[in-house]
């Protein structure tokens, strides 16, 4: 039992909510008339910030979605909110408030229904049957125990979130197959029915494809025989799909359509006489586009996907998809030997930019003093790093010195390939979205494309690039386009490196271990969005999403 | 008399052009590029690299998968010498990248003749090898066919157009060097 103080009564209004970070978790603190309460702080359906929320009759209504919490035993008490909110120990020393995050309340709930508590004999007090329900079981505990977050805070990340297997198993179940969007393909790339490709959701294989009523359906590539990964083209045409092993065929929505032999031969074997084809079909996603974009689910009751991204987000997104139809020009594939949250946190990391990517700073592409913003959504898991293009100009003294090579006279021997058409309604010339949990939208200047994360364990991910461009640009911009793609991509003036780099970490935590990262700039901004370049107030605001999907 | 009108005859000057020794020499030509060629690149000399092509060349590397599908996208994609000598220059002076050694290995070559323009096309196969510095293994990272243009510039042959098509669709991590 570990209490500590954590607040003074009297800085909690009455019928208050204070939101506080306890050892880098976000608390919620509760005052009714004199009594005080604690929860978890984030809402157990979205990521939202429960301090955000109102306080009547002794329930929290989260802010963003007006689910309600009993404040007492964090039990959910209306839709959307299913998953009861965690509780927390608190006793009061005079004025002094404090908690103990290890022990959940122990004030007896108001229980509807009461659940038995099937894990009697467990470390959880038997009150507490709040906490008992499908997607909070105990097991979960002793992970979080064996998992501890640095105590300085969100300003550490310690090298377990890159390189345990544990973790990465939980990722792909919480997060890649919990709630959240995944992007799958283009529409473009499946423009007549029957058309599919090979996508992945997470480390998951799945086929995409249009079926004859105009519909774009996603499901797993196993067949649900014998696990077959049944689709071996990466794209192509097809009726149906057939499993080569044994021949059984599934229609373009993945339902069972015929299983060889089912009834037997002369009487004998066969399927039992109760097999029913429509329990057997594929295990099948969740679908939702928007722009020309396509997205995946694991669940069934996702938000939309434009609440998922929020309204900043979404702005960035129609900024890019401003409603021309997208063409496809190509794709890069390739492997990283690194976690696979680096590829996102160098996307909120602006400070690399400059540092890194020398290029840029040498021909006058980013400097220090642009105009720029790195953005997150208000969850913190999206993000969108924007610059202005500024034209080139001569930049201080005291600015050059702390960047590595930039030196005057150097000329690009084609330089409209740097050239920028303004063909977005958008005040940023560059704009990289980090849409959670495995989508980059790439608008550098002209050059755009959709780069999918499919992890492949901790040290690991392959990273496949979809280049495009719009219906009715001419040859000359579609030209214009692969040009200025010499930037990005695995050989990328600026993709290689950012891929080396990336390399690097991992390889400096495999061969030092155990240690922590640092990520402490920008102080002013604790997590979020920030106006600064030399900031790391996104990857903060990222990861405390992170722990909140993780429950760590 | 009918002896010696029959030497005349066969004197060389006189004699049609043998075209397999034209073929024979054409193939050793390119094939004697190509090994300066890869000299070049394994020694990361990209000046001299740069200089292998004529001023309106196109180099391209991509993926066997766009090119089957007619798809124009590629890892590096310059559309004439300009962008060659900036890929030179940018990899040489701003890229930061681990250092490496590559081995490029071009076989199977195929002169499918001379065009009546002067120009002259033909296809062979190359293996790139990295050595990365702290790995005791050389990896294959590329491995594909060249369909190539060349065409003469004085004396010498030079590329117009030089199309890698790699086969292995996954890069491992990154290219640094040229292939």
């Amino acid at each position: 039992m570990a209490w500590q103080r954590v607040a003074s009564r009297s800085e909690i209004a009455v019928d208050g909510v204070l939101g506080l970070d306890v050892d880098g978790s976000p608390v919620a603190l509760y005052r009714l008339a004199n009594e005080v309460f604690a929860t978890a702080g984030i809402c157990t359906h979205a990521l939202a910030v429960l301090s955000d929320g109102f306080v009547e009759d002794g329930k929290i209504e989260c802010p963003l979605h007006q689910g309600q919490f009993d404040i007492r035993s964090g039990k959910a008490l209306c839709a959307p909110a299913t998953e009861d909110l965690r509780t927390y120990a608190v006793k009061l020393e005079g004025d002094d408030v404090l908690i103990d995050m290890e022990q959940p309340a122990a004030y007896p709930p108001t229980v509807l229904n009461p659940v038995p508590d099937r894990r009697a004999g467990g470390n959880i007090p038997a009150t507490d049957t709040c906490r008992i329900n499908a997607t909070n079981p105990d097991p979960e505990r002793p992970l979080a125990e064996r998992y501890v977050w640095p105590a300085e805070g969100l300003t550490r990340i310690p090298d377990w979130v890159y390189t345990d297997p544990t973790i990465y198993e939980r990722e792909v179940e919480k997060i890649f197959h919990g709630r959240s969007w995944n992007y799958v393909a283009l529409e473009c790339e499946v423009p007549e029915s029957g058309d599919f490709i090979r996508s992945n959701v997470g480390p998951t294989p799945v086929v995409v494809v249009r079926a004859n009523d105009g519909s774009i359906n996603v499901f797993e590539n196993r067949c649900s025989h014998r696990a077959a990964e049944f689709c071996r083209k990466l794209s192509g045409n097809a009726r149906e799909f057939v499993c080569p092993y044994h021949q059984w065929s599934y229609d373009l929505h993945g339902n069972l359509a015929g299983v060889p032999f089912r009834r037997g031969v002369d009487g004998k074997g066969g399927m039992p006489a109760d097999f029913n084809n429509a329990q057997h079909g594929l295990r099948r996603l969740n679908v939702t586009a928007h722009r020309g974009v396509v997205f995946a689910s694991y669940l069934e009751d996702m938000e939309s996907l434009q609440d998922y991204l929020g309204p900043e987000v979404l702005k960035e997104f129609e900024a890019t998809f401003d409603g021309r139809k997208p063409r496809l020009l190509g794709y890069y594939r390739h492997t990283l030997p690194g976690n696979w949250k680096l590829y996102h946190e160098n996307l909120k990391d602006p400070y690399h930019a400059t540092l890194l990517h020398t290029f840029l700073v040498t021909f006058g592409l980013l400097v220090a003093g642009n105009r720029s913003l790195m953005l997150s959504d208000r969850t913190g898991r999206h993000g969108v790093m924007a610059s202005a293009k500024s034209e080139r100009k001569s930049i201080s003294t005291d600015a050059k010195k702390e960047m590595r090579a930039y030196r005057d006279g150097m000329t690009l021997a084609e330089s409209r390939f740097m050239d920028f058409i303004d063909e977005f309604d958008s005040p940023w010339s560059v704009t990289m979205a980090t849409i959670w949990p495995n989508l980059i939208i790439q608008r550098e200047m002209n050059t755009l494309g959709l780069r999918q994360i499919v992890p492949t364990g901790p040290h690991e991910f392959i990273m496949k690039w979809t280049m495009f461009g719009f219906e009715g640009d001419d040859d000359e911009m579609t030209r214009h386009r692969l040009r200025q793609g010499n930037l990005m991509g695995p050989a990328g003036f600026l993709g290689l490196e950012d891929n080396e780099a990336i390399k690097f970490v991992q390889d400096g935590m495999q061969h030092v271990p155990g240690r922590q990262h640092l990520v402490k700039l920008d102080p002013v901004v604790a997590a979020g969005t920030s106006d600064s370049l030399i900031s790391e107030a996104s990857i903060r605001a990222m990861y405390r999403h992170w722990r909140a999907e993780m429950g760590l | 008399m009918g002896e010696a009108t029959l030497t005349r005859d066969h004197l060389p000057d006189a004699a049609p052009p043998d075209s397999r020794l034209q073929s024979l020499l054409l193939h050793h030509e390119i094939e004697s590029f190509n090994a300066r060629y890869a000299q070049a690149l394994d020694e990361q000399r990209l000046a001299d690299w740069t200089d292998m092509f004529t001023e309106d060349a196109l180099y391209v590397v991509l993926s066997r998968e766009n090119f089957d599908r007619g798809l124009p996208v590629g890892l590096i994609y310059c559309e004439n010498k300009r962008m060659i000598q900036d890929r030179a220059f940018a990899l040489m002076e701003t890229s930061m990248f681990a250092p490496r050694y590559l081995r490029h290995i071009i076989g199977n070559q195929i002169a499918l003749g001379a065009e009546s323009n002067g120009t002259v096309k033909s296809r062979a196969n190359y293996v790139v090898l990295q050595v990365l510095l702290d790995r005791p293994d050389a990896t294959l990272h590329q491995v594909g066919v060249y369909y190539d243009v060349f065409r003469r510039v004085g004396d010498t042959l030079k590329l117009a157009q030089r199309r890698c098509v790699y086969d292995n669709l996954l890069v491992p991590n990154a290219l640094c060097i040229p292939v």
